[in-house]
């Protein structure tokens, strides 16, 4: 067993060599669409690393009882489970946050790092590493979120967490193409070509 | 590792049966609370457009159907919320009412809120055209025109009119020590 990957790894791998976003570029769709702020991403990150972190250990967990046959839906299964349960949360105790996030909090059931990470990793792995893995991918995709809504925020509104950083000049007329759908795209290609250049990933 | 057809059934019934009972528990814990933020942002629509210039109010009665509208401290107002039966279920109404007694604006919900009212007709309640003839009443101007008040009735819709008029004018008597600005937030 020691020329297996050490702990440590499995947790520090999905923040930067494996980062879910920015090198294996998987749940892009959640990445573009609810980082117009840095609370919204920060919100989504949460709730997504919940439901990967959960879903990630009860799979480990049931990975010796699960028919190889019938895995992919009983994975689905406790997916929406955990995604139904952060829904009702967030609409009972975070309602603003809910309406903002809006249909991309039932959509967590299928985004891709968490099936995937069930599939490549919890159903082969202990639960111990199943939860190290998870909240690795996890600390990855929120601070990615978090990251793109707060550049989002600083350039398209002037604030980020609506603590006003730029000059009142600059926040009267911002640069709105940041916070509209273009403006994503546009920041995610340059985080890309920034993780390239700083070569992470390889 | 379990391999028999009836386990693979058997494998995901067990599943699906877990994973509803976690459920209906998550969901009897969270819904009073749910309903209660639904209430908070209904309650901000309604309250905002009949008493405009408030930025605080607070419920005054247990069923919160009497609130006190604050500008910083000064108390510019009270907020009556009434239903009564209509054509198709209850119409609620929400009112602003000012120191004097007048109502400032009232709010009829709409159908988002539940209102089941005909559209076309009883529906109509929720338009300015109708609200608007309540600016500036008193509680005993609030009767429709053919039984001495000030208030002309919707055509075709006299229930949901009546409903509207009488639910609000029981209110404000009911609750016409509230009204006045000397009734501090202390009677409970």
């Amino acid at each position: 067993m020691n020329n297996h990957p050490s702990r440590l790894s499995y947790l520090t791998s999905g923040i930067i060599k494996e980062n879910p976003i920015l090198i294996l570029m998987i749940g892009l769709c959640p990445t573009l669409a609810t980082t117009v702020t840095a609370r919204d991403g920060l919100g989504m990150g949460v709730a997504a690393s919940f439901v990967l972190i959960c879903s990630n250990v009860v799979i480990s967990a049931i990975r010796r009882l699960v028919p190889d046959s019938v895995r992919i839906p009983i994975f689905i299964i406790v997916i929406s489970t955990f995604v139904t349960i952060i829904d009702y949360v967030m609409q009972a105790y975070q309602p603003d946050l809910y309406r903002v996030l809006g249909v991309f909090v039932p959509l967590i059931v299928v985004n891709c790092i968490i099936l995937g990470r069930a599939e490549a990793f919890a159903y082969h792995h202990g639960i111990i590493d199943s939860f190290l893995d998870g909240l690795g991918k996890s600390i990855g995709f929120g601070s990615v979120l978090f990251v793109m809504g707060a550049l989002r925020e600083l350039f398209g509104n002037g604030t980020i967490l609506n603590y006003p950083l730029l000059p009142t000049a600059y926040r009267t007329s911002p640069m709105l193409f940041a916070i509209f759908p273009p403006g994503a795209f546009f920041l995610i290609g340059l985080l890309k070509a920034l993780v390239n250049k700083l070569g992470w990933g390889r | 590792m379990e391999k028999s057809k009836l386990w693979i059934v058997l494998s995901l019934f067990i599943t699906c049966l877990i994973s509803a009972f976690a459920l209906s528990q998550v969901y009897t814990t969270t819904l009073p609370k749910i309903e209660y933020q639904r209430n908070v942002a209904a309650i901000k629509i309604a309250f905002g457009a009949v008493m405009p210039g408030a930025d605080r109010f607070e419920p005054t009665t247990p069923d919160s159907s009497v609130w006190f509208a604050y500008s910083g401290d000064i108390r510019i107002g009270t907020i009556i919320r009434a239903a009564e039966q209509g054509y198709a279920g209850l119409v609620p109404v929400t009112a602003g009412i000012d120191t004097t007694g007048k109502i400032i604006a009232i709010r009829v919900a709409g159908s988002a809120e539940g209102l089941k009212e005909t559209p076309g007709l009883g529906l109509k309640a929720t338009e300015p055209n109708f609200g608007n003839q309540f600016i500036g009443r008193t509680a005993q101007e609030i009767r429709l025109k053919n039984e001495g008040g000030a208030i002309e009735a919707i055509t075709g819709a006299t229930i949901t009119s009546r409903a509207v008029t009488d639910g609000l004018r029981k209110a404000m008597e009911k609750y016409q020590p509230f009204l006045k600005p000397e009734t501090e937030s202390g009677v409970n």
